[in-house]
């Protein structure tokens, strides 16, 4: 393995295709697919080598017959000037697919939602509920000595989260990094990454992941030095809960990971409530941060730039010619299961591996040629991938850090953002 | 070449000594000219005779963009509801009032005659955000100042007593690897100690792990700026905002920059005194003598105005200790990759609560108390004592007594009587406005070529109707050209455009990278090369923004 830079090999290459955005990759551009040669997880090896070819034969396609550009981008256009409400979904997204993308979605009067919107609007409403504590990746790196996962092991969501944050030689403070503690609440969690390079193993309460919200209210009483009823909450001796409310409290700079996807949907609102109140009361006396995990298939660069152009959030309509944002009335799976949405546009430039789901209305897909479609929609768009193709930006985890992509290799198709725009002005021709 | 013609108008053109002369103005390729030449045919004329006639306005000191703001447009969707912008067919659609969209920023700021507005708390980290928001704000030249003060590279290097070139060194790279215009510090070393779990930090107290005081960042930083011949002063959000009796820690503040240049902004926030029943008082007196008597030190007020806002600001420690204050009662701290942190709490200014009224006549006092106009800036602190929306509001409470005094009979009788805002009659003429809005940023930021309406000047220019009440007569220009070109008419946007991103290019020894570039590697979660934004870059993130270079003449 090498990571040196040579005539074929780019190093420090920032990865899309996760939340966590490690910039440190090596990647060869010499074969016929993008190789990671250093410091890529089994994700950014795969998806380099799947997205990053360089030669395809992919064209545009009309009813599943060959077409070019042009005739694509016309016939999309034509599609969204028939329809009362189209819906963009996918939006799986870097933040010049997003622009882009946001052009459209405004001319078209869509309502847009993105494929991992159903934990993240949840999220989201947390913050407008009541906001929260929080701490980017270099602040975990440094600072923290008790790290909390809640229901997420971290590296199923960001696969390096220990390698890169955790375990690692040295902090800019007196922490020794292999001192951290490391706590998983909840059953089923891959605990391995979490024993210390010493071999000083995580602690792990383990229950069914259902009862997350009782394992938050048992914690949130005793830091708050509540009473707790029962000797074994969730048939864990109190003891040890009561060692961990102690832990947090005497921590100096505690972390609660958390990740919507690891919650059950329903309970997730309930969680991360809880969470955001640990949090702040801990805060009283010392301090605790909490980490949500997110950003992958570009969810959070896509929020990004809709939350910065608009005001809102995604789940929000500009059918009315002004955005309205109602979560609970616009996710694209209810619109079109109840028959409110007679047109689909799934963009994704991010993802390959998520086909859109299957409807009865007029359907046109912008994505990576690697996209294997259960049917044929009306009009499909072969894209790039940004960080592959082309330049881009991608949005991290915690929501600071926006990481450049490069552009490894030249690819013949076009960007998402590009052809986002393209159908916008020709629908705007269309509808003058 | 074609010619723009403004024929007729009262021009007010104070950085060139005009005050309410009648002249015509040419345009020509986006620049104002003398006259026409010979090669030259007028194009477009427009009759603006009785018309006033200012260069577009420079808003010195806005959140318009990074991750704060989009926090703030993230938490408060009932701040949008009632404030939509509808597309049309040359603007898209957006909304918000305290927190909007980037798109409904641009828009109406151009409506109300600005053409630049700079984002004063710009994260390092965070810079490439900012600039793609700043980049999505349509109309507007936009610029950012780069937060210094709490990070852990200048901190260790203030603890390692690292000598100034060596500072200077880093601070011109910070300045170029985050296309910046200025260097801000916030709460100076505050946003580190509370990391380190400190909850409050003097002016001369030490911060926990590094053993630096607020006063010694302030020295530091506003030597470099000034030695590296940056135009634009060290922007200070001074310790202890918000605190009964800070106002000895704000004039400590203008002291420990040893008489170098330096800017207080948001200064009503730090001139409070502890007199009275309630121990909190107006201290706009001693402030504005300060001011009035330092000739190094300037200041912007953050004007507070009556309503709903929102309070986004990188000082995550008295952020915290407010988001009980918050109304409604929301609020998001952060703590941001050792280098700084924000805190974004929601705030319902109320003319009949006590310390709000005497905060809003406490900024009048300051306004109507400093002397120089080119030395206090009109500014809201958008949107952190109201949105920038206001500022028509503003400039009548400014310009017109009898209107500022019966909106001080409407207030809190308590603060009104602890106010001397009564007694202060002066009145703000149009030629004093022009300089707190135009003329006076420009200079202070080093924009040789805006703010000012003489010959080689960017053809930025507003046309008002004349109108004694100058609240309507501010919020709807009639015409306002960007570059030469007419963008608003009748307080209609007519024509999108995307203006340029200023940065301040300081000569400094690269060399600083050879401790930066491991110093990464060890410590940070991205690398060296892909913190800096190079100038290609920052066109990609400001959506083809044009970069505005600014060189600096090195004083150190």
């Amino acid at each position: 393995m090498t990571h040196e830079a040579t005539s074929t090999v780019v190093t420090e290459v920032a990865c899309p295709l996760c939340g966590h955005a490690c910039d440190d990759l090596s990647v060869d551009t010499a074969g016929a697919a993008l190789a990671v040669v250093a410091h890529g997880c089994d994700r950014a090896v795969s998806g380099f080598a799947r997205l990053g070819a360089g030669s395809t034969a992919a064209t545009p396609r009309i009813a599943g017959r060959p077409a070019t550009l042009d005739e694509a981008c016309a016939e999309a256009a034509r599609l969204l000037a028939a329809s009362a409400q189209p819906v963009f979904g996918g939006m799986a997204l870097d933040v010049s697919g997003a622009r882009g993308a946001m052009e459209l979605v405004d001319r078209a009067g869509g309502v847009i939602d993105h494929m991992n919107n159903e934990f993240g609007w949840r999220a989201s409403r947390v913050v407008q509920d009541g906001g929260g504590i929080n701490t980017t990746l270099a602040e975990v790196k440094n600072r923290a000595d008790l790290i909390l996962l809640v229901g997420t092991d971290a590296v199923s969501a960001q696969p390096r989260f220990f390698e890169r944050c955790v375990w690692v030689k040295e902090t800019m403070f007196d922490l020794q990094p292999a001192s951290r503690r490391i706590v998983y609440l909840g059953g089923g969690l891959d605990t391995q990454p979490g024993h210390s390079p010493d071999g000083r193993g995580p602690d792990v309460f383990d229950f069914e992941p259902g009862r997350m919200p009782e394992a938050l209210s048992v914690l949130n009483a005793l830091v708050a030095q509540q009473p707790v009823a029962g000797d074994a909450p969730l048939g864990i001796a109190l003891a040890r809960w009561q060692a961990l409310a102690d832990a947090l409290l005497g921590a100096r700079y505690s972390v609660v990971v958390w990740a919507g996807p690891a919650f059950e949907v329903s309970q997730l609102d309930l969680n991360v409530g809880a969470i955001v109140s640990l949090v702040r009361r801990l805060n009283v006396t010392t301090r605790c941060n909490s980490l949500p995990l997110a950003g992958n298939d570009g969810d959070l660069s896509m929020g990004a730039v809709h939350t910065w152009q608009t005001g809102y959030p995604m789940r929000t309509s500009y059918a009315s010619g002004a955005p309205k944002f109602d979560p609970l009335h616009n996710g694209i799976d209810r619109l079109l299961a109840n028959g409110e949405a007679d047109a689909l546009v799934w963009l994704s430039s991010l993802n390959d591996l998520q086909s859109p789901p299957a409807t009865g209305v007029p359907t046109i897909v912008i994505a990576p040629p690697s996209l294997k479609l259960a049917a044929e929609p009306q009009v499909y768009i072969p894209v790039a991938t940004p960080g592959m193709h082309h330049t881009g930006h991608f949005v991290r985890t915690d929501k600071v850090v926006t990481l450049p992509l490069q552009a490894l290799r030249r690819s013949a198709l076009p960007a998402a953002g590009e052809v986002a725009v393209a159908i916008a002005t020709r629908l705007k021709e269309v509808q003058s | 070449m074609n010619v723009i013609k403004l024929t007729g108008g009262r021009v007010i053109d104070p950085a060139n000594g005009v005050d309410d002369q009648v002249r015509d103005l040419y345009i020509r390729d986006g620049r104002l000219i003398a006259a026409p030449d010979a090669n030259d045919r007028i194009s477009a004329e427009y009759n603006i005779s009785g018309r006033i006639v200012m260069s577009g306005a420079i808003d010195m000191h806005s959140h318009i963009g990074g991750g704060k703001v989009n926090i703030a447009r993230e938490m408060l969707p009932e701040d949008h509801r009632g404030d939509p912008v509808e597309r049309t067919e040359l603007t898209r659609s957006s909304c918000g009032h305290a927190a909007p969209g980037t798109l409904a920023a641009g828009y109406r700021y151009a409506e109300m005659g600005y053409t630049a507005a700079f984002e004063p708390a710009l994260l390092p980290i965070n810079a490439r955000q900012a600039h793609m928001e700043m980049g999505d704000t349509p109309m507007l030249d936009t610029g950012g100042y780069a937060m210094l003060g709490s990070d852990d590279f200048l901190l260790r290097m203030l603890a390692a007593k690292e000598d100034q070139q060596a500072i200077n060194d880093y601070v011109a790279w910070t300045l170029h690897a985050t296309q910046t215009v200025g260097i801000k510090v916030v709460n100076p070393g505050a946003i580190s100690a509370f990391k380190f779990n400190q909850r409050k930090l003097d002016l001369d107290e030490q911060n926990a792990f590094y053993g630096i005081t607020p006063r010694e960042i302030v020295k530091v930083l506003s030597r470099a700026v000034h030695d590296l011949g940056v135009a634009k002063p060290l922007h200070v959000h001074a310790s202890n905002l918000g605190v009964p009796g800070n106002v000895d820690t704000t004039l400590g503040t203008m002291d420990a920059a040893e008489g170098l240049p330096v800017h207080l902004t948001h200064i009503q926030f730090h001139s409070y005194g502890t007199e009275g029943e309630r121990k909190f008082s107006s201290a706009a007196a001693r402030i504005a003598e300060a001011i009035n008597q330092k000739k190094n030190v300037s200041a912007d007020v953050g004007q507070i105005l009556f309503g709903q806002t929102v309070t986004a600001s990188g000082d995550n420690m008295v952020q915290y200790r407010n988001a009980g204050h918050g109304s409604p009662k929301k609020s998001v701290i952060m703590d941001i990759e050792c280098d700084a942190g924000c805190g974004v709490v929601p705030f319902k200014y109320k003319d009949q609560n006590f310390v709000n009224a005497l905060q809003w006549a406490i900024g009048l006092e300051i306004f109507l108390m400093v002397d120089d106009p080119w030395r206090i800036f009109l500014t809201t602190d958008h949107p952190n004592g109201a949105p920038f929306t206001t500022y028509p509001h503003l400039i009548k409470l400014l310009m017109d007594r009898s209107f500022r005094n019966a909106m001080l009979d409407t207030i809190n009788p308590d603060a009104r009587a602890m106010s001397n805002l009564a007694g202060l009659d002066r009145e703000y003429s149009l030629y004093e406005i022009a300089i707190m809005t135009r003329a006076g940023p420009a200079k202070l930021i080093g924009l040789a070529d805006r703010g000012h309406l003489a010959p080689g000047a960017a053809a930025d220019i507003v046309v008002y109707k004349e109108d004694a009440d100058r609240e309507r007569m501010f919020e709807k220009p009639e015409l306002v050209f960007k570059d030469g070109e007419l963008v608003v008419r009748d307080g209609r946007i007519v024509k999108v455009v995307r203006g340029g991103t200023h940065a301040v290019k300081p000569e400094f020894d690269i060399g600083i990278e050879k401790k930066i570039k491991p110093y990464f590697e060890r410590f940070h979660s991205v690398r060296m090369n892909n913190f800096k934004i190079s100038d290609d870059e920052l066109c990609e993130c400001g959506g083809g923004s044009k970069l505005i270079a600014h060189a600096c003449r090195k004083r150190g």
